[in-house]
């Protein structure tokens, strides 16, 4: 008998003022002993809702409108509060998603362990203090930090601590929900090894919901695909990977790459999910499916035994027998049949080398915090040296902290070096960047301009995007009345927002995440700048659609002949966009050169580290 | 220990501005104070008796010189404690006048701020843990009706009511037949005068922190640590106190002397409805009969009191939140 | 290659209308009437009232009867006539001390949030901190006790100048919030100066907050000049609600039994008072959706 036995599971929201939605529909899994079973959705998928339900901690609107969840024989579905508390912690523990408010701010950390050991156990005094070090140490976290207050911790040490707490009387069943999103990749790499290692130590099962498809296949048993409320896909993890059934789930899959290969193919999915409170006929992804057939429109597909997992696709269950209907469709693909962004070493090898556009020439920043009567140095940035092309691509990369903000300010003229110099080289003549005020810093923002890392806080949400786009015009180019509205819908379709009429009074919460950051180039790209500098423009955007974004930049440095300086932790993407790298770690360019080179022959740790974190399902199923 | 540091900075400067205020206030007319002062108390067309003028400059502390002169005698006479004369009660100082009526205030304003305060908090707590209930419901739509209504016309309906209406209590002063002093006659006596301009106040001010509280508990109660406690499956009692309760009642520490300047506001009407003996009273008296030294004196006196309270929450708030003392830091 | 790239805008899913937010809430929803009808009221005093506000004609101190529903007071005035024209008075000193209260918190906020951590942020913040911690009523009763003439123009100024403090710090903190989203810097890369990107890019982002900051200072107003004219400090050249309550106490209303006079000035008042709140509450929903899940 399975340990936790989930039939039929829906959720509903029945918000006052809105129509009601079935965040989830009629979902039905189950999770055995021990087992690490991987749930991954893109946002808006209802991953998160189903491990509220399991948890029963889902809050008003949201309540379960019907199914079951067993657990250990009982359905806890409809259990009173006081009912479930023998269950909680003793039996399912959790670890949240956000590492920042998950710990009570005002109490110490070791009375937030030990109400709940003393709750559940029978230790006390002394035997919870020993109890509280020897889930430290599994962690490993120094027990010295049982004393402090959570604020006094770091993002990483939280969340550890946050798994020794879920840990800490030995439950059989945790949910982990995106418990790394957010950190550092290298601190979200380690703590995963944590988890992956405690659960194999301590025989625990593990629901482990995330957006981030690589995460999930490193570590799981077995691997469940949402899309919009409903399991699209469910097999043996290393089944999935050889032989994805589900369109979506080739989609996922094939948003992923290897940075070394001879050339890599990254593909998305064009559009976005469906509204849930206007659930469309037939199957929720058809219209973003490029294997859809007629009826894909208009009967939703049931959950159907096929190969060895299951899925809720009409192509795939006539593809591998399980539907008699006699449709004709072709023979089953690997890979997603969507548009992809192709990059191969020859074009990463062949890519123009224009003439300097910025030369960073021994720059160092250091900051002074005053601290009492004492100051404070932190170097952001040490002596560091590179050179940025005309119409070339360059990826500054490195951990959260490695300096790569520092010099993005530096570069844009915000901050000004405490050494050394910056020079651009524009079509003015060349100029010092240093701390630029007034009319230098204005005319600078003519040619050097920035892409941000979230667009849902880079566009203004009280403005239409023609508002938006139409402030850089009118600054700096000062156009008016008609010929300012051709300007901005012909900006609209340079990043495919077409036909541009359509999106000129739009407000940026109509659109999706990808679109919104194509307004955000398409500002960027008004004022005909000579450099953009794009800070993690796709970090923030779900997995499936962050290659579209990047092909955008890659058609815009073709088309443009303008200069990027990308700045990422990601190498794959800094593979696919760039034709140069430079490799940051604590303030010091520590590698640079030809991408290809860099990421295929990497000689620093550093570089080497961030390689490692780049998720890699596949080399998961080729071992 | 550099956020208590800071707040006794703060408490110095704001000590410095409000005493720097109360010497600018009555300057701040045109032409001369003092000729302003005797020609409002004689009426307007009343011809002006220099040697008045000359007396009231006396009292103003610097009969001539420049402002800074003015200024610097202002503050040495402060530091003596000494406000000047009384109008109306002369030959009896405004230090002397304020010192009698001081305790009735402390004494009411004080017990209604910390009744008020543990009631509210309480009554806002519960209200926002059981949310929707029909408690939480008749809790938010009473006290918003009643926190909307004016001290003064509450204590008109009272004497009304209770007073005049039932009998039970007096509707006016601070005492009747009994001498003042430690005796029960008097303690009674006082008690029972108490009452009314007490219960007024306490209809008003619990309102405040009942609505901040349950507010500040609700969006509490949807932070991730309360549903983390909850997943534990800690008792209630404790999420609710120990989680939800304790970090709901930052704002409400932090607005506690803010509070107290509203009170205190209050009061002035309540006492004088109910000619009750206290600063408040005094306040309205000054205010009648233009008693401009001891209406500074008292404007000084109040201001002084709310950032003392200031000072004290704001040291309480840094040792109740971890987060503050760090963040000054 | 693409088959299926087409751009589709979806229907808003996240748009409600600020009105219909605040309509939804039964609270405002009732709240907005009782102020449309005491606005109403105000305006048609001529014609709603039986006699002037100041028709000293009658006999003195009579109960409520068919002629003076709420009686006369000691100079021989119609009270319910009076008590029709305060409504003038309340809502223009709402009106007006709401607007200029809330001018200067805004002004002072958005200045002093934007310019975080400089000399000037420091400043204004100490400026606001002492505000905020005097005492408001004292100190207008000291400041209006000093003027011999007291029109309506004084007692709004003053009860605006004691009395943007509250508002002015939360305005800082939501515009330092708000000053560290990335359209702010965006703005200032497509050449936007700091007065443009304070008003016009930072303001529509707090229009709730600010709304919710007027009816607030404008409940304090009405509620600061009743304070002062039950001390006699109200407006010398007309009639409001808390004048009214003045005379009637000055005239022992109480001891002699005559209730109305005493009690339905104070009601008006304070059904006024609460209508406002409620509004408030409309419109905390646009800035709180947490509160918005009843």
């Amino acid at each position: 008998m399975a340990l936790l036995d989930v039939r039929d599971l829906s959720i509903r929201y029945e918000p006052k003022q809105r129509p009601a939605v079935d965040a989830v529909d009629q979902l039905s899994f189950s999770i055995d002993e021990g087992e690490f079973v991987g749930l991954i959705g893109e946002s808006g998928s209802g991953k998160t809702t189903v491990g509220m339900a399991v948890l029963r901690l889902l809050q008003r609107p949201g309540r379960i409108s019907g199914g079951s969840i067993t657990f250990d024989g009982t359905d806890i579905a409809h259990l009173s509060q006081d009912e479930l508390r023998k269950y909680r912690w003793r039996e399912i523990s959790t670890v949240f998603q956000s590492s920042m408010n998950a710990l009570n701010p005002v109490t110490r950390v070791e009375a937030q362990f030990a109400d709940v050991i003393q709750c559940h156990t029978q230790l006390r005094g002394g035997e919870v203090t020993e109890r509280i070090r020897t889930l430290f140490d599994m962690v490993l976290i120094d027990p010295k930090f049982m004393t402090a207050f959570p604020h006094e911790l770091s993002g990483g040490m939280r969340q550890r601590i946050n798994l020794a707490l879920a840990l800490a009387i030995g439950p059989r069943f945790v949910v982990l929900d995106e418990p790394t999103t957010g950190l550092d990749v290298v601190v979200q790499h380690s703590i995963l090894e944590n988890v992956r290692r405690l659960q194999a130590e301590l025989g625990f099962a593990v629901l482990f919901i995330s957006h981030d498809l690589g995460t999930v296949l490193d570590l799981s048993d077995r691997t469940m695909v949402m899309y919009a409320g409903k399991l699209a896909e469910e097999q043996a993890t290393r089944q999935l990977l050889r032989d994805p059934l589900h369109p979506y789930t080739k989609g996922l899959l094939g948003s992923y790459g290897d940075p070394r290969a001879e050339t890599v193919r990254i593909t998305y999915v064009p559009g976005r999910p469906p509204d849930l409170a206007h659930r469309p006929d037939g199957c929720a992804f058809a219209a973003r499916c490029p294997e859809r057939i007629d009826r894909c429109a208009e009967i939703e597909p049931a959950r159907t035994e096929a190969g060895e997992g299951l899925v809720a696709c009409h192509v795939a269950a006539i593809q591998r027998g399980a539907d008699g209907s006699g449709i004709e469709v072709g023979p089953p693909i690997r890979t997603f049949a969507g548009p992809q962004f192709v990059k191969s070493a020859a074009a990463s090898a062949e890519a123009a080398r224009g003439l300097p556009l910025v030369t960073v020439d021994d720059v160092s920043k250091t900051y002074v915090r005053r601290q009492g009567l004492r100051a404070v140095r932190t170097e952001a940035v040490s002596g560091a040296n590179f050179v940025l092309h005309r119409g070339g691509v360059t990826a500054l990369v490195g951990q959260s902290g490695s300096g790569k903000s520092t010099l993005a300010r530096m570069i844009t003229g915000v901050d000004a070096p405490t050494a050394g110099r910056i020079t651009f080289h524009g079509s003015d003549g060349d100029q010092v960047v240093a701390r630029m005020r007034g009319r230098r810093l204005r005319s600078y923002r003519g040619s050097v301009q920035m892409v941000f890392q979230d667009p849902y806080s880079a566009l203004n949400p009280t403005k239409t995007l023609g508002a938006t786009l139409a402030r850089p015009l009118i600054n700096f180019q000062q156009l008016h009345g008609s010929k300012l509205r051709e300007r901005v819908i012909e900006l609209l379709e340079t990043v495919a927002l077409s036909p541009g009429e359509r999106f000129v009074n739009r407000y940026p919460h109509e659109l999706s995440g990808g679109q919104r950051q194509r307004v955000v180039i398409a500002r960027a790209l008004a004022v005909e700048p000579e450099l953009i500098v794009a800070d993690e423009p796709i970090s923030s955007l779900d997995v499936s659609i962050r290659a579209e974004v990047l092909e955008l930049f890659d058609k815009l440095v073709h088309e443009r002949n303008v200069g990027i300086l990308y700045i990422t932790h990601d190498l794959l993407s800094a593979r696919m966009l760039c034709d140069e790298v430079v490799v940051l770690n604590e303030g010091k360019v520590v590698e640079q050169g030809p991408a290809l080179d860099v990421i295929r022959s990497p000689q620093d740790d550093c570089t080497r580290l961030l390689l490692d974190a780049i998720p890699n399902p596949f080399a998961a199923a080729r071992s | 220990m550099r956020y208590f540091a800071r707040k006794i900075g703060f408490f110095v400067l704001t000590l410095w501005a409000v005493v720097t205020l109360n010497f600018l206030i009555p300057r701040l007319q045109p032409g001369d104070p003092a000729e302003l002062m005797v020609q409002n108390l004689a009426g307007k067309n009343a011809q002006l008796n220099r040697a008045q003028v000359e007396a009231m400059r006396d009292l103003l502390g610097a009969p001539s010189g420049s402002l800074f002169s003015q200024y610097w005698s202002y503050l040495g006479q402060l530091a003596h404690g000494d406000l000047g004369i009384s109008y109306t009660y002369f030959p009896y100082t405004v230090a002397e006048v304020i010192g009698k009526a001081f305790w009735w205030t402390v004494i009411l304003v004080g017990a209604v701020q910390l009744l008020s305060f543990a009631i509210g908090i309480l009554l806002g707590a519960f209200a926002a843990w059981r949310r929707n209930s029909r408690f939480d419901t008749s809790v938010t739509v009473i006290s918003t009706f009643v926190g909307t209504l004016q001290p003064f016309w509450i204590a008109l309906l009272l004497i009304y009511g209770l007073g005049y209406g039932l009998g039970w209590f007096p509707t006016a002063g601070g005492y009747e037949a009994s001498t003042p002093g430690f005796n029960g006659a008097f303690l009674y006596d006082a008690l029972s005068h108490a009452f009314l301009p007490a219960l007024t106040l306490m209809i008003v001010t619990p309102i405040g922190w009942i609505l901040g509280m349950r507010n500040t508990m609700i969006m509490n109660l949807g932070e991730d640590y309360i549903r983390l406690a909850r997943a534990k499956g800690l008792p209630d009692r404790m999420i609710a106190l120990r989680y939800a309760a304790r970090n709901a009642l930052l704002p409400s520490v932090a607005g506690f002397a803010l509070a107290l300047g509203g009170i205190l506001g209050g009061t002035i009407l309540v006492e004088s409805v109910f000619d009750y003996p206290g600063l408040g009273r005094l306040m309205g008296e000054a205010v009648g009969i233009k008693d401009y030294p001891l209406l500074q004196g008292l404007m000084l006196l109040t201001a002084v009191a709310t950032l003392v309270a200031n000072l004290i929450a704001d040291l309480l708030y840094g040792v109740l939140d971890p987060r503050a003392r760090r963040a000054a830091a | 290659m693409s088959t299926v790239a087409t751009e589709t805008v979806t229907a808003p899913a996240v748009a409600d209308r600020w009105y219909r937010v605040v309509w939804s809430s039964k609270k405002a929803r009732v709240g907005i009437v009782v102020v449309a009808i005491y606005t109403l009221v105000a305006l048609l005093a001529p014609v709603i009232a039986p006699y002037g506000p100041t028709d000293g004609s009658f006999t003195p101190l009579t109960g409520p009867s068919a002629q003076h529903l709420l009686g006369t007071n000691v100079a021989g005035v119609d009270v319910f006539s009076q008590v029709i024209y305060g409504s003038r008075v309340s809502l223009i000193v709402g009106l007006l001390g709401g607007l200029l209260a809330t001018a200067i918190a805004l002004v002072i906020g958005m200045v002093s949030g934007y310019a975080e951590g400089t000399f000037v942020d420091d400043v204004l913040t100490f400026l606001t901190n002492t505000a905020l911690v005097i005492p408001v009523l004292p100190l207008i009763i000291t400041l209006v006790a000093y003027s011999d003439t007291r029109g309506i123009p004084l007692i709004v100024g003053v009860i605006a100048f004691t009395s943007w403090a509250g508002a002015a710090r939360s305005k800082r903190a939501q515009i330092i919030t708000l000053r560290n989203r990335d359209f702010v810097t965006a703005a200032k890369f497509s050449g936007d100066g700091t007065f443009r990107i304070i008003f016009s890019e930072i303001l529509p982002n707090m229009t709730s907050l600010v709304a919710a900051a007027f009816v607030g200072a404008a409940t304090g107003a009405i509620g600061a000049e009743a304070g002062l004219a039950v001390l006699g400090l109200g407006s010398s050249d007309s009639v409001s609600w808390g004048t009214i309550l003045y005379q009637a106490d000055a005239a022992g209303a109480i001891s002699q039994g005559l209730f109305v006079w005493v009690f339905v000035p104070g009601l008006v008042l304070a059904i006024l008072i609460t209508s406002m709140a409620f509004i408030i509450f409309g419109i905390d929903l646009l800035s709180n959706p947490h509160l918005r899940e009843d």
